[in-house]
């Protein structure tokens, strides 16, 4: 039978916000070319698409570079994360030990340690992985930290009960009811491990083979190509867009069964 | 948070195993008889002059003394904090008593976990895993004790046939209703094969229908596998229509007040519910919840 597009939750999930983009691209273009706006002050979409085409070479090189740094910072983030929570729960002594560290880590800017960082490490992309580490690390220490204590006491007395070593409430118990509280945690990683990546080039400021979208921003705003500044930054935002996507249909993927904030609703 | 947190010692005898001798207007619980036929079996659950009081100064319970014996079924009745969970989960081994002495099978925690001297609790809320499916629920307990015996699968099978959940295997506990949660929770109890199941309240959420029906087949489960109960409650007909005892408590602090035998037959029908002996027996329960809430509440508190 087929309901009507319009009243399809998926279609207008992707098309309504896509109508508000697309109109609000027409709205900038229109307006860049009645005001006969110079480029270099502000381009147009149609000049930033030009753009992208034509210098994706350099673009996707930059882009390359910055993915892997958000990557692997992403990835030592959720290890070392991880590993860090579950040591926290071991006994409240570590916890109140290490946790008040963690948060040192957290609000410390990383443009002021930046430049120590980077003094410090030779190699550029460790570098720069080091810093969106200490960006990225946190919401999952936290987040996993929380989950994996909040179990359901009525449950934790049912595995003691029945005399479960820590290794079982540790498996069967804290672990997959951290879960909900993991995944948050990584889709607020995921977007700062990007950012970490790209504040930290900034500082950096490193050019050659190894200069990442954050560079390009630099250099372009130097040369006054600005619809390439624009190019990289709109590059920045689809990745970031693109990482969080990834990361709510993994929660989806592995939350749907069971968790109240991956199941479907009917009314 | 210790791995272990029942210690026995904790609740080793610290004094003579005399009756009570907490002054008053209690009335001495042994006093009550408790049905012929269940007074020469041996006790499974003996609670002798036990006090709780938490850090804050709370007193839970005081001087609480209840013998079970294998095969009955005792309901615990009371005002709200009159301390019937907290005796129930010291029961279960699962708090530790300020003073007094809890014996399973007359010995201490040690022997819980033997064999023909298992104890299950069955909790309030279903408190199933929400992530696991109900096989993987029910199987939960042989997990934990590492039970590798052949028939597991088997045992499974008829825990979930006892409950009415036979074809439920994969399904997560949000698919279920709030009566078939209880049932996987029941069947889950089950596993072990325990010989005394501590029910807190396990259909308190429930609507009268399905727990009419629940009451009713706990009833047949019980006699079928000769289990003993202990069951908290706060309905009066629960109490009555389940129990050979109903042991009514009183609030701040927590006590038990009063013993009454329900002495009927089982099985009990709901020819039962309707009789002049259920009602009979109803009144005179309600009368004593009636006195033992008077006694808590000495300056027009209200009772949450």
């Amino acid at each position: 039978m087929g309901t009507p597009l319009i009243q399809n939750e998926n279609f207008v999930k992707i098309a309504a916000p896509l109508a508000v983009g697309i109109l609000f691209l027409l709205l900038w273009e229109g307006a860049v070319v009645a005001m006969e706006m110079p480029h270099y002050i502000l381009p147009g979409p149609s000049a930033i698409g030009e753009s992208l085409v034509n210098d994706w070479r350099p673009l996707l090189a930059a882009l390359m570079i910055t993915l892997k740094v958000t990557f692997m910072a992403f990835a030592i983030s959720v290890v070392l994360g991880v590993a860090a929570s579950l040591l926290f729960v071991q006994s409240k002594w570590i916890e109140l030990s290490l946790f008040p560290y963690a948060v040192l880590m957290q609000v410390t800017p990383v443009v002021a340690i930046a430049p120590l960082i980077i003094i410090w490490i030779d190699d550029t992309t460790w570098a720069l992985t080091v810093c969106a580490v200490i960006i990225a690390i946190f919401p999952i220490i936290s987040n996993t930290t929380l989950g994996l204590r909040s179990v359901d006491p009525n449950l934790l007395s049912m595995f003691r009960m029945y005399r479960s070593s820590r290794w079982q409430e540790l498996i069967r118990l804290r672990i997959p009811g951290a879960l909900p509280y993991f995944f948050g945690g990584l889709r607020i990683s995921s977007g700062l491990a990007l950012i970490g990546a790209v504040v930290a080039e900034f500082v950096a400021g490193t050019g050659g083979a190894k200069a990442g979208l954050a560079y390009m921003i630099l250099q372009s705003g130097y040369n006054l190509q600005i619809p390439r500044m624009f190019a990289a930054l709109a590059l920045i935002t689809l990745t970031g867009i693109a990482l969080f996507a990834l990361m709510v249909w993994l929660s989806d993927r592995a939350l749907r069964n069971w968790h109240e904030s991956a199941l479907k609703v009917e009314h | 948070m210790n791995s272990s947190p029942i210690t026995p010692v904790a609740i080793s005898a610290t004094k003579p195993e005399t009756g009570p001798e907490t002054p008053g207007t209690e009335p001495d619980p042994a006093a009550q008889a408790a049905p012929d036929a269940l007074q020469s079996s041996r006790p499974v659950l003996q609670v002798k002059d036990v006090n709780k009081i938490y850090a804050n100064g709370t007193v839970a319970l005081k001087g609480a003394d209840l013998t079970v014996r294998q095969g009955e079924f005792v309901s615990l009745l009371g005002p709200s904090g009159c301390g019937k969970s907290t005796l129930l989960r010291i029961m279960a081994g699962l708090g530790d008593v300020t003073s007094g002495t809890v014996n399973w099978w007359e010995h201490d925690y040690n022997v819980i976990g033997d064999k023909g001297r298992k104890l299950a609790f069955v909790f309030q809320n279903a408190t199933l895993m929400p992530w696991a499916r109900v096989r993987k629920n029910v199987r939960l307990p042989l997990d934990l004790e590492g039970d590798a015996s052949a028939d597991i699968e088997g045992r499974i099978d008829r825990a979930l046939e006892m409950v009415g959940l036979t074809g439920f295997n994969n399904a997560f506990p949000r698919e279920l209703s709030g009566g078939m949660q209880m049932r996987a929770s029941i069947a889950r109890a089950m596993i072990t094969e325990p010989n005394l199941l501590l029910m807190d309240e396990p259909f308190g959420a429930l609507d009268e229908m399905t727990r009419n029906k629940l009451n009713d087949d706990v009833l047949k489960l019980w006699q079928k596998n000769g289990w003993t109960i202990v069951f908290v409650t706060h309905s009066v007909y629960e109490a009555v229509y389940l129990s050979s005892r109903v042991v009514v408590m009183a609030a701040r602090p927590g006590r038990i007040v009063e013993d009454i035998a329900i002495d009927e037959p089982y099985p009990r029908s709901a020819d039962f519910r309707v009789s002049a002996e259920f009602a009979g027996y109803c009144r005179q329960v309600s009368q004593a919840l009636e006195r033992a809430s008077a006694m808590g509440q000495p300056a027009q508190q209200e009772a949450h």
